[in-house]
């Protein structure tokens, strides 16, 4: 393993000091329960939005805590869902009279931690929603198994509930909305490379030189198939055929397309796969009216790339235009 | 009898210290490798601050022992056996003196919380299709007049055939279901834990 770590164990409260450090007037870090928050919260006039999951994905979701995105996130070690206490915790810290919205990637683990610690905020009597993402393609969807991860797409989640709570939005509203913004987001992934997390120390898996693992959910746990290597715009057709064709659009549809690298892809590789997926969408007769290209939500240092397609509506495209300032950039 | 709980508890503790590399590395075959790391890190919470559990009762202790595993311990580890030491702990209640019956009762609860939490039940390749056969062979060695040592032994041969028989089944739950067929031929970590811990124990109350 080569990584900047000092020890293992301290690697996610190092990176948090690092966030905190460098956002004194707008960021709040409390060690205890790994929670980054908004330093103005609660607003008593506002919904408190909060995600976690595991760390390493960054800059999922620690990073996306500012005005106009989340109020707080209480991320586990990395790849490891917060414990149900941070969940409480954080809740209630961040409770305001309008209530408190959980966003959760639909991974077991994250659902029964934010299950659990809604429960023990309910017993306090703090009103609590929660807008399950699911819009992972590469995973069957049945009654039998635990349903579509949530992976990339969460961005358009956290952007569109943020910013509809800055507005004022009450839970229901932004419950609906968020679940709204789920149906009409469609994402899938794959990966050149495996990760290492710093805990463990060797790759979670290895693909061969010629290898690349289609389908991969943000721990680059499998979905798909493994396949031999193809040339970039074979992948973009795949992945996009994968989407596209889950929600059935119509010439003329209005869409935002976002790439997203997954950590250890060059953002001109990057762009180079954006031109040509923006052909391809825009040759099925889509309207790309917004456009994502860089790191959203990623798996540490994996090379990869997901593409995410999101349906469009006048309201909701103004919502992913408002403003909102998070750590890592202003929009 | 507090005593007897946290004898238990420390045993737990300390099996699951001796297999944290094992449990890992069965976890790592389909789901992420972490099992066994995660919870190790909640029983050293357990046992690191022992003393800031309220110990009045032992019920109270299963409750405070619950509490600090679902402060550390993440996920599908930390929010099932902090469900499941808090239902057994509840069970209990006010209780001071814990019968056979007792036994079962806590383990009946804290089985149904383990369902419910996880929307899942026997036959998803989980713990559960170790320890709800463990425990229906508890009960019936109890019911036939064995003493404790011999039901318990005969729960961890029966636990362990269990967690054996994971090995052909797929994966409904949990990371290890997105592997789909590959979890097939794979035993299932938690199951593996419960023989585990059931062999401990019963070889625990022989000495």
């Amino acid at each position: 393993m080569k990584k900047f770590v000092n020890d293992p164990k301290n690697f996610v409260p190092e990176m948090l000091k690092g966030i905190a450090l460098a956002n004194p007037k707008t960021l709040k870090y409390i060690p205890e329960y790994n929670l980054i928050m908004r330093a103005d919260i609660p607003i008593s006039n506002k919904v408190s939005i909060m995600q976690g999951s595991g760390s390493g994905h960054e800059p999922a979701h620690v990073m996306a805590v500012g005005r106009g995105m989340l109020d707080a996130a209480c991320p586990g070690n990395v790849f490891a869902a917060p414990p149900a206490d941070f969940v409480y915790q954080t809740t209630k810290l961040v409770a305001s009279p309008k209530g408190v919205l959980h966003l959760l990637n639909n991974y077991t683990g994250d659902t029964m931690s934010f299950n659990m610690g809604r429960e023990m905020a309910e017993a306090e009597g703090i009103e609590v929603r929660t807008v399950t993402i699911n819009d992972d393609v590469a995973v069957k969807d049945s009654t039998w198994t635990i349903g579509r991860r949530g992976v990339a797409g969460n961005f358009f989640v956290m952007k569109a509930t943020g910013a509809a709570a800055e507005r004022g939005a009450s839970l229901e509203e932004l419950e609906a909305l968020g679940n709204r913004v789920v149906a009409v987001t469609r994402t899938m992934g794959m990966a050149l490379t495996g990760c290492t997390p710093p805990a463990k120390g060797t790759p979670i898996f290895t693909l061969a030189e010629d290898e690349m693992e289609m389908g991969i959910g943000i721990h680059g746990e499998p979905g798909r198939k493994r396949v031999k290597m193809a040339p970039a715009n074979e992948i973009v057709d795949e992945l996009l055929e994968a989407v596209a064709s889950d929600i059935p659009y119509k010439a003329g549809d209005e869409v935002a397309l976002m790439i997203n690298g997954m950590g250890g892809t060059p953002i001109s590789e990057l762009y180079l796969l954006y031109g040509y997926a923006h052909e391809q969408v825009e040759k099925r007769g889509m309207k790309i009216k917004r456009n994502y290209i860089g790191e959203y939500c990623t798996s540490l240092e994996m090379a990869g790339f997901s593409l995410t397609l999101v349906k469009l509506d006048p309201e909701l495209e103004d919502l992913l235009a408002a403003p909102a300032e998070i750590a890592i950039r202003v929009f | 009898m507090s005593k007897d709980v946290e004898y238990v508890v420390r045993l737990i503790a300390n099996t699951v210290f001796e297999n944290e590399q094992y449990f890992s590395e069965l976890d790592g075959v389909v789901g992420d490798g972490d099992f066994g790391y995660s919870i190790a890190r909640g029983f050293e919470k357990v046992i690191n601050e022992w003393d800031t559990i309220d110990h009045s009762l032992p019920g109270n202790t299963l409750k405070g022992v619950s509490m600090k595993i679902v402060g550390a311990v993440g996920g599908v580890s930390g929010t099932v056996w902090g469900t499941a030491f808090l239902r057994a702990g509840i069970t209990l209640g006010t209780k001071t003196e814990i019968t056979q019956q007792d036994v079962i009762a806590m383990f009946r609860s804290a089985i149904e919380g383990i369902k419910k939490r996880g929307n899942t039940d026997l036959g998803d390749k989980t713990l559960l299709d170790a320890l709800v056969p463990a425990v229906d062979q508890l009960e019936k060695s109890f019911n036939d007049g064995k003493d404790a040592s011999t039901a318990l032994d005969e729960a961890a041969v029966v636990c362990r055939q269990a967690a054996e028989a994971t090995r052909p089944m797929l994966a409904k739950r949990g990371r290890a279901a997105y592997t789909g067929e590959r979890s097939i031929g794979t035993l299932d970590a938690g199951a593996v834990a419960m023989a585990v811990l059931f062999e401990a124990v019963s070889k625990a109350w022989k000495e």
